[in-house]
């Protein structure tokens, strides 16, 4: 008796290895094709982002130093300027306020999900995390212009302060806060989950109680991994763009330091009067892009850098 | 010399930054060490106290969470849920101003309906009921609750000249009306309603005293509706799930089934995990730039679904790609092995015995993308509009429901009422979505842990 492979016609032999190498194919094209997006958004929005500052851009051309540094944003002026410094200065500062409130509040909402809650309640809060993670940012535009912006009201005539209409810069910092709350707590959950159980009986055994063992050691050995949350939770913050759009107020100079003032963040400037915009007020907005693409980029860089700096036990 | 009661006793450890020097030294010479390992047990009540603190605050970090939450949803629901009706979900979203008239114009006599709700004014002569109310800009506005079968407005026809002319067209409820021409004992036209200073009793008292028949009624139909953008992001979701599938499974099988490790995948690997860093607002720009030339070979002028749909596939890309790794790497490599130790090709291994078993997390990658395509704004407002449309159509714009939401937020007058009742839904098909994923998942775990 021959081999069961001599019986197969050849032709359905070959025909087979060819539907194997095309479909071979067909998988490294797709996992080329989705790896080649993010350089094409670089070259494409960069591409188009640049243009405004070229000289082949006709009589509206820009000035790539005065849009640098430029510390007023004011499309409604003939010719209008455009200047992103204090813009970037703006993003910066309510993502870090918004990070300040929030970050301390994540991390000791994952140490108590992980390490303190009972096993019952573990997977309830973890739910809770997971569905304000799962919360469209419009839904939170809509809830921070209505009630954020009434509280921040409240608190600046607490201080002697007026807003306009609660659109302020505390505002976007608390919305921003809420917003990167899920993020930073579910990568914190994650490291401190990942945390050797040896160094905390360890720590346990020398008589440290189980509340020193959570902040002193469990903290310490995760502390890679909660870093590399916040990072992504800043970097949330800098890309969110509706909802702070709702309640930013878009003021025209800046930046803003104080906390009751209308600020203007890169993403608020980006949908500001998107409605009914052309020209060069229109291609300028994919300058401000690469800004932020930019700005995003670096905290990208960061988290890595983090990760081999910081290091902690969970990452060995 | 037992120390055991005494609770000033704790542990000298490095670590401890709030070292009372004044308790007593647990290294005293005359302690044996079982004294001291005994005395250990109890702590002392400064450690208590700073324990229960800390503890504390993890407490209070996690209730502040639900706390949000939960004001999320009250607000949301208690803003919304008036709005929220079949009329909102099924009706358009602009109002237009209709004139008509009637082909029966005697009065009648009808009784009320028992279940007409509070406030409602009806009129016995004409068998229709309307009350008083305002919109959300506070004006005053004249809402239809009620027509009966048999009354005058039931009979309406079109009286603005155009092809429309004598066909009829009948008051939706909800409509507002704006003023009602009847004739009057002497046989004259004259005017009630809002546009003659009158409210919902007067306009009703004018026409069952001193009307003889009705002429015609000015309105505005009710609009504030969510059709057009409810059609726009099913068609949106059905485009980004056929696009982005496709491309981001076979992407996760080349990934984890065909290349190795190699410096390659690994480049390949981060790019997509740089993907998924993207501002969602940056998408939105990439999509205006790369795919709007591609449909206007479709006919396209302005954003539209399309452009919209492609901008959407590559945001989720990372996603799909992310979830179905996540279920290939559960499948057991023993059933890859045993179906090419059959004879089976890498292919047929791939679609026979790789996919079938993987097909939960594809599921899950799905539903996870229709949830994101609902809850996305920023891209779409690039790459669709926000310009609220009734009937949607592939190349022209249109808004998503969640675009429709920043649109009514952004105008001069907030739209408070329809932004919670549209975010009431988008709330509810999300969380829907994502505990369906959870469960998927959870089972998908458990299948092959044996």
């Amino acid at each position: 008796m021959a081999n069961v492979r001599d019986r197969i016609k050849p032709a359905a032999i070959k025909r087979r290895e060819v539907t194997d190498k095309v479909f071979h194919v067909l998988f490294a094209l797709a996992g080329v094709i989705s790896a080649l997006m993010i350089i094409v958004i670089f070259v494409f929005v960069g591409g188009k982002g640049i243009a405004p500052f070229l000289p082949s851009y006709g009589e509206n051309r820009q000035n790539i130093w005065d849009f640098i540094s430029g510390m007023a944003w004011r499309p409604d002026q003939n010719p209008p300027i455009y200047g992103v410094f204090f813009i970037i200065i703006n993003t910066l500062i309510s993502a870090f306020l918004a990070a300040l409130v929030s970050f301390p509040i994540s991390v000791l909402t994952a140490l108590f999900i992980v390490k303190i809650a009972p096993r019952k309640l573990r997977s309830a809060f973890t739910t809770v995390v997971e569905l304000l993670a799962a919360i469209p940012s419009v839904v939170y535009g809509v809830f921070a212009s209505a009630q954020i912006t009434t509280l921040v009201d409240n608190i600046a005539r607490f201080f002697g302060q007026s807003t306009f209409g609660g659109t302020s810069l505390l505002t976007v910092a608390i919305l921003l806060a809420i917003m990167i709350f899920p993020t930073i707590t579910s990568m914190s959950i994650t490291a401190i989950a990942a945390v050797d159980k040896n160094i905390e009986l360890g720590s346990l055994a020398l008589g440290a109680s189980k509340t020193q063992t959570n902040f002193k050691v469990v903290l310490s050995a995760a502390k890679s991994g909660i870093f590399a949350g916040l990072i992504l939770g800043l970097g949330r913050a800098f890309g969110e763009a509706t909802a702070v759009s709702m309640v930013a107020g878009n003021a025209m100079t800046g930046p803003t330091w104080n906390l009751f003032d209308i600020t203007r963040t890169l993403t608020s400037t980006m949908l500001s009067g998107l409605k009914e915009t052309t020209g060069v007020d229109y291609d300028i907005r994919f300058s401000v892009g690469i800004v932020l693409m930019i700005i995003v980029l670096l905290t990208n860089l960061l988290i890595q850098y983090i990760k081999r700096k910081v290091g902690g036990v969970t990452n060995d | 010399m037992t120390n055991q009661a005494n609770p000033s006793i704790h542990p000298n450890q490095p670590n401890q930054p709030d070292n009372n020097p004044n308790t007593n030294h647990t290294n005293s010479p005359n302690q044996s060490t079982s004294d001291i390992i005994r005395s250990e047990r109890g702590m002392t009540t400064k450690r208590r106290f700073t324990d229960g603190v800390k503890n504390f605050f993890t407490y209070l970090s996690t209730g502040l969470s639900v706390f949000v939450l939960g004001a999320v949803f009250v607000f949301v629901f208690t803003r919304g849920w008036s709005t929220l009706n079949w009329h909102m979900i099924t009706g358009d979203y602009w109002s237009g101003n209709y004139k008509a008239g009637f082909t029966i114009q005697e009065p009648g006599n009808f009784t009320a309906p028992d279940n007409l709700e509070e406030g409602a004014v009806f009129s016995t002569k004409y068998g229709f009921a309307v009350k008083d109310d305002k919109n959300h800009e506070k004006k005053d506005i004249m809402p239809l609750l009620y027509v009966d079968p048999n009354s005058p407005l039931a009979s309406s026809i079109n009286l603005a000249s155009g092809d429309q002319k004598d066909q009829p067209l009948v008051p939706d409820i909800n409509s507002q009306i704006k003023k009602i021409t009847y004739t009057n004992a002497e046989g004259k036209s004259t005017t009630a309603g809002l546009l003659g200073k009158q409210n919902a009793e007067a306009m009703i008292n004018t026409l069952d005293n001193e009307s003889q028949g009705i002429v015609s009624v000015d309105y505005q139909s009710a609009g504030g509706g969510i059709r057009g953008s409810l059609i726009a992001t099913l068609m949106l979701i059905g485009i980004t799930v056929v696009i982005a599938l496709p491309i981001g499974v076979f992407a996760a099988i080349y990934l984890h089934e065909i290349a190795g490790k190699s410096k390659l995948t690994n480049a390949i690997r981060s790019a997509i995990e740089m993907l998924n860093g993207v501002p969602s607002i940056v998408f939105g720009l990439m999509g205006m730039t790369v795919f709007f030339p591609f449909t206007a070979l479709f006919g396209a002028t302005t954003p539209n679904i399309l452009l919209g749909g492609l901008t959407m596939a590559v945001v989720l890309l990372p996603v799909v790609i992310r979830q179905t790794e996540e279920a290939l790497i559960t499948v057991p490599d023993k059933l890859r092995m045993g179906s090419l130790s059959l004879g089976a090709t890498k292919t047929q291994t791939i679609f026979k015995v790789v996919l079938p078993n993987a097909l939960p997390g594809i599921l899950s990658a799905t539903l996870l993308s229709i949830s994101r395509v609902i809850g996305e704004s920023a891209a779409l407002i690039y790459t669709m509009g926000t310009f609220v449309v009734d009937d949607p159509k592939l190349n022209g714009r249109a808004t998503t429901l969640a675009v429709q939401i920043w649109s009514v937020m952004s105008g001069e007058q907030p739209n408070f009422e329809l932004a919670s009742a549209i975010s009431i839904l988008i709330l509810t098909m999300v969380l829907i979505l994502n505990i369906a994923v959870k469960l998927i998942t959870t089972n998908l775990n458990k299948k092959w842990k044996e």
